[in-house]
């Protein structure tokens, strides 16, 4: 039976726990049947055979196409639009200009600042100034060039450190400076004299491009009654709606959003269906037909949200023995023209304040000061990109430390030794970290596992002519499960019939990750049958619960929770009749294997199917809901002193490469990752997860960038923009630790973003270790590994 | 615009069609045939999530006009399932290994694989990542596509 | 100034009005006479097709040479070797023939575009794209290659160094002539070749330098007699770095010279600061490199011994 697929040999569960908080969990004591196993993907077979339908799979049956007209400035103001000419074109039903919006001209994730169409100016190179929607693709194109505006350029800021100056040219009205914050904890003055050695560090990050394989498409119709249906590929249906509906003018009951299965997301189709769904959605308000808008790859490049860029510069003092007494640092996270994902959602939500709080890295550190600016430049915006925030942060801190190991002439794992986050530290904000700490287990099984020693002593020159080196690197991370907002909560519905089959209802989407299929293994989990019997509905905002966004590693454990509530609630009713069926007290009852028995004698026993239907046929609850939220977050809006995220996924990376010193090339051939995930509900789908993480940290470290040139996108194709291929990619090994979070489903936490953080860190300093160059500022090609090893003075010679 | 006539062998079957001078392959399959297994992640050629195979042998299908297939026959992902429903052993590898993830590059991975394969049944691990390095990955890392391949390719010795 | 309304807003439908096959080349050449300069010639297809999706290029109708007979051997009478204007890069990187007589064109055509890529391109196209940055055409470079170019007037040979005219062009007009075979002499005795590459990552992509070096050892197997250096792109076209070639000529096979020569072959390299491409200075550097590791290769392939 495929559901019962395990693989031991390939999954590395390390499943001692070293917190001694085993008697919290949940599950204590319960050996778990369907959760913890690899159970096979629920949608592989439609994948293989070609089958699974994608937003652009859909046929094109009376479809109107939209396109939208891109400004060709960075920022200049809009004098005038003549629209005639395209609305006389044969073919085009709408040309729309700003004064069309119905409702409120303005989306966004967290600050509708970005305009539906843009009226009076225009922030960065791609802004949407028109809206076409016509007969074809072909006619909506032409339209397009008929279309006539006159714009008064404005100088544009480029760069976050001159657009934050006085005097400078302001790109929203309420100013440049989006967003200040700050970090406080301790006397960082203090530390720094207790210190022995100090240094300072600038390390710098380019903007990244998502790049899902499957283009961004959306279709948006007006249904009969009156209710706006907007349907595509889409992380975050319920953040979609609630754009949707104030743009139209409408309540919220009245748009109705449903999320086709996604080609990848990464944080990216968080924000563009808001932005293509919002504008679909106009064109089919203003003509009544369907009207579907898809971007081609350069469009989805130019017009949608990246990873912020950010220059971060860090101050770090540490004793002899390299004991961390203070950190400071200042990061400048350029936001680009829109607000997106990056400004503060109270207390803690936001990319920004993410990156503030992951800055001094997974370590105990008595004083800490950070300043975080986040500011609009009129670039494209950083949105939400697996790791929001961190990704950028865990590459200066680990370079920093890696530094300060070699200042200190100590290695560079028994540096993270001396300060890692252990059970009781208290973070940069002040939290205490008490239940699932399990770094240091990661970074000793790593360590371990990669033969860390006897490879540090087997580096070195790999050919006479000495025109090669090798070297290792290693990197530690930490990632917040959930997303540190008050309004975090997560619905799911489960919904059991008389036969015995299950629906699921759940708002959390597939994009990959696996959801649908870890999803339901949960709820067969708590229900006591099998993963096949539990179907979940494809997410649609007026079927399912109001479930949050598919982001934040929030899916496991957040939607985990809230389906073990609503099954227990709906168990409640079924074990009530089962209880009178075989005359046995609910609480000598067990559910497992399809079957419902008496645990003091389990031969006595009815099916799962029986129990359901007498349960219907009784008139009892056959409907459970859930609903969960993790504890309240705090963060201090002066101090940044609180708890803001509620349990936190551990991570070490080591690995192995070498480095062309003439040339700078590098080539990846070891990596081992370990991971504190609390408990793998699936381990392959998580060793998955691990494996597609890392690979996306080596495309940051060594290819990956947005290049721009006054606000103008060079690489706008995946020709230009590059991503790794199965060449550049080594055979990566994951390795899975639990260290049960007590208020995870059955211990586990997130994962979808941490394999990605300490990836990028890790090839840097293994990068640093072979040639002596430190690239401090992204991406490490061959050139800019050429020049760092120039200015290092050359490799190392021994 | 006129159109011309294109014969061509699809998935084993016989097709006469007219098409337009312009169209591109894989809008043929896409649009005209509903063969939607056949993906455009970038209509450059620089993805692979197009990938057919031509007479066995994998090509981009967005950078095809459709009239060169005239006389060739066209292996598409719907080509792999047989007609009891069954499915080829790279199919059924990739389910095992957990080689799918969003799944938009599977159809071309799994072809481009088949026709290596064909032509050397037992690749070693750096022969199996040379043939598919032309179809891009943004979820897997690959380790898990390249121990299908392998599992393939013994379950078949 | 404002950004061109093609780089901002895509339609990824082609529009040609007419697409031809002819099964001759006289046919072939009367179908682009017929249409006065606007049809182009498509073999391949995957650099003309680009050009049409993002407007760069726009044509009347394509003229498909992929089915003229009698185009896609790669053949040897001995001492030379004929590549027919439809051999695909997948073919020459396979062929026994060019990996033993011509192993440096061997290796550049297995660094085109992907698998998928090699599959369809045809060397003929990689030549007449007249991309600086060409994989097959910096070897053939190097192999002094010559090119067989039919037009209505007949046929007429060119060599490869006087072929290319600059960025994307060359002196074959493909609204109207067709490149039919590339010939050039196959490495013999005493002689070794070298292709490297420098790139941004491991397979697809373009590259950032082409070296291509074919050597000649000396009788004593410690000298040089002659060397050919291909490079690209860091000039308007692939070019031979004359100088180098003249400095080793005829030198003993020494560190020393291969430096020396490194250091002279950058005369004629003018690589611009690219934001994608990487900086003059830096290109720059790679060529000394390239060059010395180049030579090394290739001399030591050709059985000579530098000490």
């Amino acid at each position: 039976m495929q559901d019962k697929m395990q693989d031991k040999n390939k999954t590395q569960v390390l499943t001692k726990a070293r917190t001694g908080l085993e008697h919290l969990i949940k599950t204590a004591g319960k050996s778990l049947t369907v959760a913890g196993t690899s159970v096979a993907r629920r949608d592989d077979p439609l994948k293989v055979t070609g089958k699974l339908k994608y937003g652009a799979d859909y046929p094109d049956e009376g479809f109107l196409y939209g396109k939208i007209l891109r400004s060709p400035h960075p920022h200049a103001l809009i004098k005038s639009i003549n629209t005639k000419k395209a609305k006389e074109l044969e073919g085009v039903v709408a040309v729309l200009t700003a004064e069309d919006v119905p409702g409120r001209n303005g989306f966004g994730a967290i600050i509708p600042d970005q305009p539906v169409i843009c009226g009076d100016k225009v922030r960065f190179i791609g802004d949407g100034v028109a809206l076409v929607a016509a007969e074809s693709e072909k006619i909506a194109h032409e339209a397009l060039k008929l279309i006539e505006v006159d714009y008064e350029p404005l100088p544009a800021l480029f760069d976050p450190r001159d657009a934050m100056a006085e005097g400078a040219p302001k790109i929203h009205e309420s100013g440049n400076l989006l967003s200040d914050d700050k970090m406080v904890k301790g006397d960082v003055d203090a530390g720094f004299a207790e210190a022995d050695v100090i240094l300072e560090r600038t390390y710098q990050v380019p903007f990244l491009e998502h790049a899902y394989l499957e283009p961004d498409t959306t279709m948006a119709r007006l249904q009969p009654d009156g209710v706006m249906l907007v349907e595509g590929p889409m992380q975050a249906p319920f953040t979609t709606r609630r754009n949707v509906a104030p743009v139209l003018g409408i309540p919220i009951n009245q748009v109705r959003v449903r999320q086709i299965h996604m080609g990848g997301g990464f944080g990216g189709k968080e924000d563009s269906p808001i932005d293509i769904g919002c504008r679909a959605a106009v064109l089919a308000w203003h003509t009544g037909r369907p009207v579907k808008i898809s971007l081609e790859r350069e469009e989805i490049t130019i017009q949608t949200a990246k990873r912020h860029p950010m220059i971060m510069e860090l101050k770090v003092g540490a004793k002899k023995d390299g004991t961390l007494t203070a950190f400071q640092g200042v990061i400048y996270d350029e936001q680009g023209a829109y607000a997106s994902l990056g400004p503060k959602i109270p207390p803690a939500g936001g990319s920004h304040v993410h990156a503030m709080v992951m800055m001094p890295g997974p370590y105990e550190i008595p004083n800490v000061k950070v300043d975080a600016y986040l500011v609009y430049t009129n670039h494209p915006y950083g949105g939400a990109m697996r790791g929001f925030g961190a990704p950028q942060v865990h590459i200066a801190h680990e370079q920093m430390m890696d530094e300060l190991a070699a200042e200190l002439g100590i290695s560079a794992v028994d540096i993270r030794r001396k300060n890692a986050f252990k059970l009781g530290s208290a973070t940069a904000t002040g939290q205490v970290l008490n239940q699932s700490v399990g770094l240091r287990e990661t970074l000793e099984a790593c360590a371990e596992r990669f033969d860390w020693d006897r490879r540090l002593a087997e580096c070195g020159w790999v050919d006479q002519a000495k025109t090669k080196r090798r070297g290792v690197g290693v990197a530690m991370g930490w990632y917040r499960t959930s997303i540190g907002t008050n309004g975090d909560g997560c619905g799911a519905a489960v919904h059991v019939h008389e036969d015995g089959s299950v629906l699921l209802y759940s708002g959390i989407t597939e994009m990959g990750q696996g959801a649908f299929t870890v999803l339901p293994q949960i709820c067969a989990e708590e229900l006591g049958i099998e993963p096949g019997d539990v179907r979940i509905v494809q997410p649609d905002t007026d079927l399912v619960p109001e479930s949050g966004p598919t982001v934040g590693s929030r899916s496991t454990t957040l939607m985990g929770n809230a389906i073990i509530l609503a099954a227990r609630q709906v168990k409640e009713s079924l074990l009530d009749t089962a209880s009178m069926m075989l005359m046995v007290p609910t609480e000598r009852l067990e559910a497992r294997g399809r079957k419902i028995y008496d645990r003091e004698n389990p031969g006595k026993s009815l099916g799962f199917a029986a129990v359901a239907a007498r349960t219907m046929a009784s008139g009892k609850r056959m409907i459970g809901q859930g609903w969960w939220t993790p504890p309240p977050p705090s963060l201090d809006g002066h101090t940044g002193q609180g708890s803001p995220y509620h349990v936190y996924t551990y991570s070490t990376h080591m690995v192995q490469l070498v480095v062309d010193v003439e040339t700078g090339e590098v080539a990846l051939e070891d990596y081992v990752a370990a991971f504190d995930v609390g408990k793998a509900i699936n381990p392959k789908a998580l060793e998955g997860q691990i494996e597609g993480g890392v690979a996306m940290g080596l495309g940051y470290a060594l290819m990956e960038e947005v290049v721009l040139d006054h606000g103008v996108t060079q690489n706008p194709s995946l020709q230009g923009y590059l991503i790794p291929t199965m060449l550049d990619v080594p055979d990566i090994q994951p390795l899975i630790l639990e260290v049960p979070n007590e208020m995870g489903p059955y211990g586990a936490k997130g994962i979808g973003e941490m394999p990605n953080i300490p990836a990028t860190p890790a090839i840097l300093n293994a990068i640093a270790h072979a040639s002596g160059g430190r690239v401090s500022r992204l991406p490490a090609d061959p050139e800019k590994v050429f020049w760092a090893i120039r200015e290092a003075g050359g490799p190392p010679q021994a | 615009m006129s159109t011309m006539e294109l014969s061509f062998k699809l998935n084993g079957r016989a097709l006469t069609l007219n098409v337009a001078p312009d169209t591109l392959m894989v809008d043929l399959l896409r649009e005209d045939l509903g063969l939607t297994g056949t993906k455009a992640g970038c209509r450059e050629g620089e993805c692979g999530a197009c990938t057919i195979l031509v007479d066995g042998t994998p090509m981009n299908s967005c950078l095809m006009p459709a009239l060169k297939v005239q006389g060739r026959e066209i292996t598409t992902i719907e080509g792999l399932e047989k007609a009891d429903g069954s499915l080829e052993v790279l199919q059924e590898a990739f389910m095992g290994e957990g080689a799918s993830q969003c799944g938009f590059c599977t159809p071309g991975m799994i072809l481009t694989a088949t026709a290596l394969l064909k032509q050397n049944p037992d690749p070693d691990e750096g022969e199996i990542r040379q043939a598919l390095s032309g179809v891009l990955c943004r979820c897997t890392g690959y380790r898990k596509i390249v121990q299908a391949v392998k599992a393939a390719a013994k379950a078949r010795a | 100034m404002a950004l061109p309304f093609e780089k901002l807003h895509w339609y990824s439908k082609l529009e040609v009005a007419d697409y031809l096959v002819p099964t001759s080349l006289p046919q072939a050449l009367d179908m682009l006479a017929a249409h006065g300069g606007r049809a182009r010639v498509i073999a391949g297809g995957t650099d003309v097709i680009p050009e049409l999706r993002s407007r760069k290029l726009a044509v009347s109708a394509l003229v498909d040479v992929s089915r003229l007979p009698d185009m896609n051997a790669i053949e040897s009478d001995g001492a030379d070797i004929l590549i027919g204007g439809g051999v695909t890069h997948a073919q020459a990187a396979a062929s026994p023939l060019i990996q033993d007589k011509a192993g440096l064109l061997a290796t550049g055509c297995g660094w085109v575009g992907s698998p998928q890529i090699r599959n369809v391109a045809t060397l003929a196209g990689n030549l007449v794209s007249g991309q600086p940055a060409a994989d097959a055409s910096v070897p053939l470079l190097a192999l002094d290659a010559e090119v067989t170019i039919a037009s209505a007037e007949g046929l007429r040979v060119v060599p490869l160094s006087e072929f290319f005219q600059g960025v994307g062009k060359t002196v074959l007009d493909s609204s109207r002539e067709i490149l039919t075979s590339i010939r050039f002499k196959a490495l013999g005795a005493k002689q070794g070749s070298a292709y490297l590459r420098l790139g941004k990552r491991k397979a697809m992509t373009l590259p950032m330098l082409v070296c291509a070096v074919v050597a000649t050892a000396g009788q004593d197997g410690r000298s040089i007699q002659s060397a050919a250096i291909a490079l690209g792109p860091v000039a308007p076209v692939p070019f031979r770095e004359r100088s180098a070639e003249q400095f080793v000529a005829g030198k003993p096979a020494t560190p020393e010279t291969l430096a020396q020569a490194a250091e002279t072959a950058t005369a004629q390299c003018t690589p611009r600061d690219s934001l994608l491409r990487g900086s003059c200075d830096y290109r720059t550097e790679m060529v000394k490199v390239f060059v010395r590791r180049g030579l090394a290769a290739a001399l030591t392939q050709a059985g000579c011994t530098i000490g």
